[in-house]
């Protein structure tokens, strides 16, 4: 037994993610009994990728304040302010953890119609669904499971989410979730395919769906290679976190939320995060994919000072600042366009963009057996 | 006659017009035309003319119920004071703020006021009487600062200053036009006397004589109010000039 | 309202261990479920656009009543819409508020004694009442700010009076409170064919012509006034005689379709005013053809929808309002625009109720007022039925809808395809025809403005105007051209109501709050020459109030300058947006031969290329004085109705410079003729002490005086009946531009996508209380 514990944490220590900055007081924690297992825990790899970064802590966080973020900056792009009275100081910065209580506290009706059981439970099966690929996505070189079918098993993961909200509203049995839950399935086939087709064509240009090697591989970033695989995979990711001009399936002034009609309380604070946490997975994808990960821009002096303190948090920051970059641009299209209606958002996702992708797949092909590349 | 072309985006102009409607989010981004007033915490100027709450002047007041009559929701009703003299009331539940009582008003003894922003949480506080009309009221304000639309040839500005805006404005008295009431028919007065009885300035009086009765009305006390003439039956009474 | 609902949710809020954070949540996540009713719901859009911006105080705008829990009701609930604000406040969870602002929710505010308004508080549980007509933004934000205070515990209304002694000591003794100073005549003569010598040589050409063509069918042809033919006819004759107008006239559309009720002579005025679009000359002609019936229980005539198709709402209308019976209107059976417990209210019998001078503590200050008996909001069966049969859905949007606007449309839908769309208006009827019957006329002025409150001077221009047309008073220069001003920053103000509200419709708020901003430099120019953001209210027969300040002339010089850096930035960000484009483009097309049958008006006639504008067709106000061109467009769909506003709205500013700059030079001087001031003729700089003097007693002369202007979206009729004796009109008719436009939307939504028909609402700038009246 005490050798199962040994050989665990021996395991852990020789896995840790080193953070200089913070070592003097861990040294300090580990000598405690238990607290010093329990560091050794948080700070192992997975766990702490899971746990930590990118997984639910930041990620929470990230949900917290990303709306505000986003409410922010519509604002000021609006001319107006957005949230600000709650603590004006901050510019309402804790405007969100309001919203979260007040839905937290509020009353969540299941009405007559509803398949109740369901109605109740996709919202928090959705909630940890929508959590999964996370653990895939390195944050610089902290990443809870390392594979190389990553990028294969992510995929899966994230062509779940639709399956989600078609059970949402079908649970609600309403007529405008109806309508709405037939628009999501009808984009989601629109978008799915030249979705794939655009991370293929980065499989291919890579050589690997190991998302850490990926990362390793791009000295020069995703983007740069490979642009048009880029705005194919962007586009697929507005189609499917629902953001103008593609907010098709939720179209407020049209079928009134679509899925989430009915939803109230909690229950509809749960599925408010979702999309945030949607557009965080995918954002993180296309961080991995494009922007070179956790890779780390050298920045004289900044970087000499900060990246030996911060260790493996110097790109696990990172990368976090650059899926906000990401994630802020996928929001803020709310404020540059109208929405399209279904039939334009498909014959955009099975024309325009499945030809776009393909073209980016032949570029990356291209680039790959010209040698142009030597990866 | 101007005929209107409906936009016919090719390809290359939907690119240019993707990159404009991207440009100006960008653009907006970093210096925004923000027009936005922090309402509780600063207040818009508005302009002496804005039609708020009423204020009543007592001494000017001729009771001439004329506020009442043309009030187009009925929000005004006069009421007895204990003098006798009908003053009147105001209901904000129901006043639209046409302010064509204030118009009315040929004593100047209704007046306005740039106080607009009310929440009540009774419907039943919302009847002012007269009493209440007279001083200013007091209203919840947190704002300390004032701001200001300023339309120039370029743009809207917003011009903010460290102060509080007075809530009162000036009274301008209404132009005056004496009128009083006059008897155009002497012969056909069936000697009612319901002159008598409507009129508040007491111009009009009535005396015996011989078992006739006889009216008489004193232009100098008369207010040309204009009472007597809308509710004599014979119609025979007129305003006229002093 | 149930027992012990009131202090329901402070109650919730204060149980439990968690209540501060309860309170803490509720108190700064406020979400409004905008319960847009009525005029209120235009203040309430500028204080969450970037104006006020609401947002600040963590209200966050959501139409959706199951994730809102605040509900701010903008104005007027009529019988209709009560049972709608039930339901959906019992949809929205606990602990949810209610503010009510605007007078009409209150006690009624102008339309307190109308026969079709409730009141909220007596429906739901009410926390704040929030006075003013339309509120400002401002006073709606103190609204949230009181109910976030009532939340923390500290529930106060947010004014004090201070009290004072009044004086006492009276010497009059006997004393008689003054009657009503409204006059009803015992028993009104009603003629519509009152002849008026005018000086137009066209019209005895005209008369000559209708005498040929309508021999042995008429009864008698006068000519009311300038542009006004009257003709009557037998019952009998009646169909062949419009048959007749619209062969031989070319009488195309018809304008109005009216009813007047005279009891003491037991009978009905049937009318119909027919013009024509398709023929230069007779455009601004207006014939009126009408005949008598008798007063029977339930009268019957013979339908000209079959001649006519734009008559057809108007006559379902007069089915509502006189219980006439169109015989071949297919919209006869059960009511269009009325709740069902409303019967046949614009007869005379039928009484609302009077006004009180005196303040009497013993009567009630709130009238009493019958709720309507159920929540429900049927269907009609045939809709229901013919949709099973078909396969079809049937889905309604509204009345309380993200993108409804204030009515219900049933949709039957085949998939993704419209199938048909039935409207189910009267949602914000409040019943003005009725309420200006028992009015002075002066007292209508502020009445009829609220029927459009984005568009006010338009409103009160038309009305203003058919009063000083009977009465032939000519309005001083100044005026005229102040008027114009007013009116063109009125068109473009609706403009961008309307392009505002497109954006949302098309689900880009950018657009909404850029259209916003501009709309606010509007209103900024209007309080400071009126007074009121919205309903100034400022235009009266004979001019207006009072002259405006140089200040403001310059402020509106400048926005006609500065609107243009908004206006580059609004065009970029959404009207060439592609996106936009391609919603837009090709969608909902209505052809000439559409937008004439179904009777269209305004900028949207025009967009289905039809060259009709009143300020040109018949030149009111200085119109005729300035440099300026119709807009028309070929295209007839949703971008070109778009676009030829647009265009529309250039013009106006051009107009408005022209206007501006001639004002500036003009010596200041009476604004308000003296014809019409009589004895008070100093008071025509200001009339300022004098209105009720000047204007109590308006009398118009007998007959039927009909004017049409040009409102932003279209032509507005004014057409009053006058006994001539009486100082309250006989019966006002009122058909304004978006009850017109109403069937081009149907029209134009067939076998289009679900998704187009907001392309299409929109794109007709529909104002539901402009067209419930």
């Amino acid at each position: 037994m005490m050798e199962l514990i040994n050989t665990l944490i021996s395991t852990m220590m020789s896995n840790q993610v080193s953070i200089p900055l913070a070592e003097p007081i861990l040294e300090l924690l580990r000598d405690i009994p238990l607290v010093g297992e329990m560091i050794a825990l948080i700070l192992w790899r997975p766990i702490f990728a899971a746990l930590i970064c990118p997984g639910l802590t930041v990620g929470g966080i990230l949900l917290l304040f990303f709306p505000w973020i986003e409410r922010k900056l519509c604002g000021r792009i609006q001319w107006r302010v957005g949230p600000h009275e709650i603590v004006w100081w901050l510019g309402g910065l804790i405007q969100i953890l309001a919203d979260t209580l007040r839905f937290l506290f509020q009353e969540v009706i299941v009405h007559k119609d509803a398949h109740k059981h369901y109605f109740l439970q996709f919202p928090f099966l959705s909630f940890i669904a929508f959590l999964l690929p996370l653990l895939f996505i390195p944050a610089g070189n902290i990443v809870a499971i390392e594979s190389p079918y990553a990028i294969q098993i992510m995929l899966a993961l994230i062509c779940l989410f639709p399956v989600f909200i078609l059970g949402l509203g079908w649970a609600s049995n309403s007529r405008f979730s109806f309508i709405g839950t037939v628009r999501e399935a009808f984009m989601y086939f629109a978008y799915e395919v030249s979705f794939i087709i655009a991370i293929l064509a980065m499989i291919v240009l890579y050589g690997t769906s190991d998302m850490v090697s990926i990362v390793d591989k791009q000295s020069i970033w995703g983007i740069a290679l490979n642009p048009i695989a880029a705005l194919a995979f962007f586009i697929a990711a507005a189609m499917a976190t629902s953001r103008l001009p593609f907010e098709i399936a939720e179209a407020d002034q049209e079928v009134a939320a679509g899925p989430h009609v009915e939803y109230s309380g909690i229950a509809f604070g749960l599925i408010y995060v979702m999309c945030y946490e949607k557009a965080y997975v995918l954002s993180g994808l296309m961080t991995v994919l494009f922007l070179g990960g956790g890779s780390a821009p050298y920045i004289p002096v900044i970087t000499d000072l900060l990246a030996p303190l911060l260790g493996d948090l110097w790109g696990a920051m990172w990368f976090v600042l650059k899926t906000i970059i990401v994630m802020t641009t996928l929001f803020v299209l709310r404020t540059i366009y109208p929405r399209y209606r279904l039939d334009q958002g498909l014959s955009i996702g099975w024309g325009a963009m499945l030809g776009l992708s393909v073209i980016a797949l032949a570029l990356s092909l291209a680039l790959v057996a010209g040698g142009v590349i030597v990866i | 006659m101007k005929k209107v072309m409906v936009p016919d985006q090719s390809t290359g102009e939907k690119v240019i017009r993707h990159a404009a409607a991207i440009g100006v989010t960008m653009k907006e981004s970093v210096y925004p035309l923000t027009a936005t007033v922090f309402y509780p915490k600063e207040r818009k100027k508005m302009p002496d003319n804005l039609r708020g709450y009423l204020m009543f002047d007592l001494d000017k007041c001729i009771s001439c119920w004329q506020c009442a009559f043309i009030c187009p929701a009925n929000a005004i009703r006069m009421k007895e004071a204990p003098n006798n003299r009908y003053y009147p009331t105001v209901d904000y539940g129901k006043c639209i703020f046409c302010h064509f009582c204030i118009d009315s008003c040929s004593g100047g003894a209704l007046m306005s006021t740039k106080i607009h922003d009310v929440a009540y949480k009774d419907m039943d506080e919302m009847v002012t009487l007269t009493e209440e009309m007279i001083e200013p009221p007091e209203i919840i304000r947190e704002d300390k600062k004032t701001v200001e639309y300023v339309i120039d040839k370029k743009d809207l500005h917003l011009k903010r200053r460290k102060e509080v805006d007075t809530l009162l404005v000036e009274n301008i008295p209404p132009v005056e036009i004496p009128m009083v009431s006059q008897c155009v028919d002497r012969g056909s007065c069936l000697a009612c006397r319901v002159c008598e009885r409507v009129c508040e300035s007491g111009a009009v009086s009535s005396s015996t004589e011989n078992g006739i009765i006889r009216m008489k009305i004193d232009t100098e006390k008369c207010t040309g109010c204009g009472l007597c003439v809308k509710e004599c039956s014979m119609q025979i009474l007129r305003l006229v000039r002093k | 309202m149930e027992e012990g609902e009131q202090d329901r949710n402070i109650r919730i809020l204060h149980s439990g261990v968690f209540s501060p954070l309860r309170r803490w949540g509720a108190k700064w996540s406020l979400w409004p479920c905008h319960f847009v009713t009525s005029c209120c719901g235009v203040e309430l859009a500028h204080a969450f656009a970037c104006g006020f911006d609401g947002e600040r105080l963590g209200t966050l705008n959501m139409g959706i009543s199951r994730q809102a829990n605040f509900i701010i009701v903008e104005g007027t609930i009529t019988r209709k819409m009560a049972r709608a604000l039930r339901i959906v406040w019992e949809q929205m969870p606990d602990p949810k508020f209610v503010n009510v602002i605007g007078a009409c929710g209150q006690r009624g505010g102008i339309f307190w004694n109308s026969y079709n308004i409730t009141r909220p508080s007596e429906i739901v549980p009410v926390d704040f009442f929030v006075p003013g007509c339309p509120i400002t933004p401002e006073s709606l934000l103190r609204g949230v700010r009181a109910v976030q205070e009532k939340i923390e515990g500290k529930e106060r209304t947010t004014i004090k009076f201070n009290k004072v002694e009044l004086p006492s000591g009276g010497e009059l003794e006997e004393r008689t409170v003054p009657t009503t100073p409204k006059l009803f005549a015992p028993t009104p003569e009603i003629k519509l064919d009152v002849k008026r010598s005018v000086d137009w040589d066209f019209g005895k050409e005209l008369k000559d012509l209708l005498r040929k063509g309508l021999k042995g069918l008429y009864e008698s042809i006068t000519i009311t006034d300038v542009n006004r033919i009257a003709i009557r006819a037998t019952q009998e004759k009646f169909m062949e005689v419009a048959q007749r107008l619209k062969d031989i006239m070319k009488m195309d559309h018809v304008k109005n379709v009216n009813v007047i009720e005279v009891p003491h002579e037991r009978k009905y005025v049937m009318e119909y005013m027919v013009s024509s679009y398709s023929v230069d000359e007779l455009m601004p002609v207006i014939i009126s053809l009408f005949t008598e019936i008798g007063r029977e229980a339930e009268p019957e005539f013979p339908s000209l929808t079959s001649l006519w198709e734009s008559a057809n709402y108007s006559e379902r209308e007069m089915h509502d309002f006189f219980g006439i019976e169109y015989k071949g209107n297919k919209g006869m059976n059960g009511k269009f625009l009325l709740p069902p417990e409303v019967d046949t209210p614009l007869r005379k019998d039928f009484k609302i109720e009077e006004e009180q001078y005196v303040f009497d503590e013993e009567a009630p200050i709130t009238t009493p007022i019958k709720l309507p008996p159920d929540l429900v909001m049927p269907v009609p069966e045939e809709t229901l039925e013919a949709a099973e049969e078909n396969d079809e859905m049937v889905a309604c949007i509204g009345p309380h809808h993200p993108g409804s606007g204030h009515l219900r449309w049933i949709m039957r839908l085949k998939g993704d395809a419209i199938v048909e769309i039935i409207p189910d208006p009267g949602y914000v009827h409040r019943s003005m025809e009725k309420l200006a019957e028992n009015r002075l006329y002066i007292q209508n002025v502020p009445l009829f403005e609220r029927a459009n409150i984005s568009d006010p001077f338009n409103m009160n221009l038309g009305y203003v105007r058919t009063i000083e047309n009977a009465l032939k008073i000519e309005v001083p220069e100044r005026a005229k051209y102040i008027r114009t001003i007013m009116a063109e920053l009125s068109r473009i103000g609706a403009f961008f109501y309307d392009c505002g509200i497109y954006s949302l419709f098309m689900g880009h708020s950018t657009g909404f709050m850029y259209a916003w901003a501009i709309r606010e430099m509007i209103l900024e120019a209007v309080v400071r020459m009126t007074g009121s953001r919205c309903t100034p209210s400022f235009i009266i027969p004979g001019g207006i109030r009072r002259d405006i300040s140089d200040y403001v002339l310059d402020m509106t010089d400048n926005f006609t300058s500065a609107v243009h850096k908004r206006l580059k930035k609004y065009e970029d960000i959404f009207i060439y947006n592609p996106v936009f484009v391609a919603r837009t483009k090709g969608v909902g097309v209505l052809t000439r031969e559409d937008a004439i049958r179904c009777g269209l008006v305004g900028p949207f006639l025009r967009a289905s290329g039809i060259d009709y504008d009143i300020r040109k067709v018949a030149p009111y106000e200085a119109y005729d004085k300035f440099d300026w061109e119709v807009t028309t467009g070929d295209a007839g769909d949703c971008l070109g109705r778009f676009m030829g506003r647009y265009e529309e709205t250039k013009q106006s500013l051009s107009i408005l410079k022209q206007a501006v700059d001639v004002v500036k030079e003009m010596p200041r001087g009476a604004v308000i003729s003296e014809e019409a001031l009589g004895e008070y003729k100093e008071a025509s700089r200001d009339i300022k002490g004098h209105l009720y003097h000047a204007y109590g007693n308006l009398v118009l002369p007998k007959g039927e005086w009909t004017t049409v202007t040009e409102s932003a979206r279209g032509t507005v009729l004014y057409s009053i009946i006058s006994d001539g004796e009486s100082n309250v009109p006989y019966r006002v008719r009122i058909i304004t531009p978006c009850w017109m436009n109403l069937r081009g939307i149907i029209e134009a939504s067939k076998g289009e996508r679900v998704a187009d028909f907001w392309a299409i609402y929109g794109s007709f700038g529909y104002f539901p209380p402009e067209a419930d009246r």
